[in-house]
């Protein structure tokens, strides 16, 4: 039987959501300081307007359904599924009203793109976007790289267990501190301390290559933002071609492996437990992963000859593969080559790999590849005991920041979200076929939406179909989430239309 | 919440580099093959 929603539930939702949107309201200031930083007067105002209707929502939401009780599973959950969506609708406000997106809905689409950490774009005429508008383009990643909720909720909320909901909820299963605040928090030391390292390199870079220094360290910060988070925006619409730039190149390599790898991981080497890089089960999967793709890749290449000397071929292919397979987005080819000129087998390849993913609770999407490497062991598991005689027991175990025993309820986890996952990206195929685009381009687009990679081989585009904006702006709200907030969203909203008082 | 010593952090942010650069000289010999 499914009992409908209480008012107290929809209260309790309300109030927390209140709080985010009000976070959410704050954050949009920032845009407005650089706004007035640089002179902007009319980016500026659309901040203004922006962050004063979300803070005007917020305070509203908030007062209505005031709330000393702390969140329920299923209240953090619907928490969660909705303010993704009530963030990008109120995070589209000011990138609507630049005039830079043809309609609402792109302007959405964009916000969407950006909290998920996809990268995939509808802006128009991107070269001359101005600075804030720009930086709100890359804040967003930022923010979502990190978990909207707990963003605003580290600051916001006394009680850690309604936090720990939420903080699942976004896709994040493992504390890496006892307290989840402090789990939180310590992330964003994490992200601040590599925001500051890497603005710097990248600034530097910028200014060797020949940029003005306002402008090196403006991009170095985008780049940056959206390269840690794994989202792939850039301030050009050349993105990482525009620098003409081996350095540079390798310099983004670098803070988008760092940006995919697990947060715990981070914390592990940064209290000195430093030979856990070398024997944690996803930096192996990961690295193998990598270099089997890799290698297909080039033999894919050279086949058809398309990069003939190892260098092009390192800024090209690998830059191309890396950034798929931490699901970052950044490119160094323009967006129809990947069709005109990779061949199939590389490009199924790169397809796979930015639908396998970077590691779990990092800012990568994807499968993420502590779940490929619990197949391997489950699979492996079950080969000992066909091998072995029946009486024998078997037991299989992998390292991950300790060692952890294979169990039947972790593989039964994985396999589900790994075939919605699947699921996902092949409904996304399939309408996009449906609309006439031939099928490996769709499969393409719809992998880049749902494992929120941000390539696109031309189908993303203000011409597309609303409802394929639509099915992109769901997979990738979806792939962050992974999945179980959305169903309990689903479910929520069942039962208050089916649900028995 | 506070990390020490801070050599801790920077040890371990140079092995995060260290891991990336690996896989970037790997990457380039597959390139070289």
């Amino acid at each position: 039987m499914i009992l409908r929603p209480r008012t107290e539930d929809l209260k309790t939702i309300g109030y927390y959501l209140g709080k985010i949107i009000i976070g959410l309201g704050l954050i949009m200031l920032l845009p407005f300081v650089l706004a007035i930083l640089f002179n902007e007067i009319n980016p500026g105002l659309d901040f203004l307007i922006s962050s004063g209707i979300s803070l005007l929502i917020g305070l509203l939401l908030s007062r209505l359904c005031f709330t000393n009780k702390d969140l329920n599973w299923m209240q953090g959950m619907i928490v969660i599924s909705f303010s993704w969506l009530v963030a990008m609708l109120l995070g589209a406000i000011p990138l609507n009203l630049s005039g830079h997106w043809k309609s609402y809905l792109d302007a959405c689409f964009e916000a969407m793109s950006g909290f998920a950490t996809t990268g995939l774009t509808l802006v128009q005429d991107l070269d001359h976007l101005s600075y804030t508008h720009n930086l709100w383009r890359h804040l967003g990643p930022f923010i979502g790289g990190q978990g909207i909720a707990i963003v605003a909720l580290s600051f916001f909320v006394k009680g850690t267990s309604g936090a720990f909901k939420m903080y699942v909820g976004e896709a994040r299963e493992e504390r890496l501190l006892p307290n989840v605040i402090h789990t939180s928090r310590f992330i964003w030391l994490i992200s601040i301390t590599y925001l500051i390292l890497g603005t710097l390199v990248l600034g530097i870079i910028g200014i060797l290559i020949g940029m003005k220094p306002v402008n090196a360290f403006f991009h170095g910060v985008c780049i940056f933002m959206a390269g840690f988070d794994t989202a792939g925006f850039a301030p050009q619409s050349q993105n990482v071609l525009f620098y003409h730039s081996l350095t540079f190149e390798i310099a983004t390599i670098i803070i988008i492996i760092l940006g995919s790898l697990n947060f715990n991981l981070h914390y592990q080497l940064w209290v000195g437990r430093r030979k856990e890089i070398f024997k944690n089960i996803e930096t192996k999967v990961f690295f193998t992963s990598i270099m089997l793709a890799f290698l297909i890749v080039v033999i894919g290449l050279n086949r058809l000859g398309v990069y003939p000397k190892a260098i092009i071929l390192l800024r090209k292919g690998f830059f191309q593969l890396i950034s798929g397979h931490t699901t970052t987005g950044y490119a160094t080819i323009y967006a129809r080559q990947f069709i005109s000129d990779w061949g199939n087998l590389a490009l199924v390849t790169l397809i796979a790999a930015m639908g396998l993913g970077g590691c779990a609770c990092s800012t990568a999407g994807g499968i993420k590849m502590l779940r490929l490497g619990i197949i391997f062991k489950a699979l492996k598991e079950d080969i000992k005991r066909i091998i072995l005689p029946e009486k024998a027991i078997v037991t299989v175990k992998f390292h991950h920041m300790k060692e952890v025993l294979l169990e039947d309820k972790a593989v039964r986890a994985t396999l589900l979200i790994t075939l919605s996952y699947l699921t996902l990206y092949g409904i996304g195929a399939l309408i996009g076929t449906f609309f006439g685009y031939p099928f490996l381009d769709s499969l393409f687009e719809s992998t880049s939406a749902a494992a929120n990679v941000g390539f696109s081989c031309g189908i993303t585009d203000a011409g597309m179909p609303a409802v394929l904006k639509l099915t992109y702006i769901f997979q990738m709200w979806a792939g962050r989430l992974e999945f179980m907030s959305i169903f309990t969203l689903i479910g929520f909203l069942v039962a208050a239309i089916r649900g028995k008082k | 919440m506070i990390i020490k010593p801070t050599s801790n952090i920077i040890l371990g942010i140079a092995t995060e580099i260290l891991y990336a650069l690996l896989i970037i000289l790997t990457g380039f010999l597959i390139c070289l093959i």
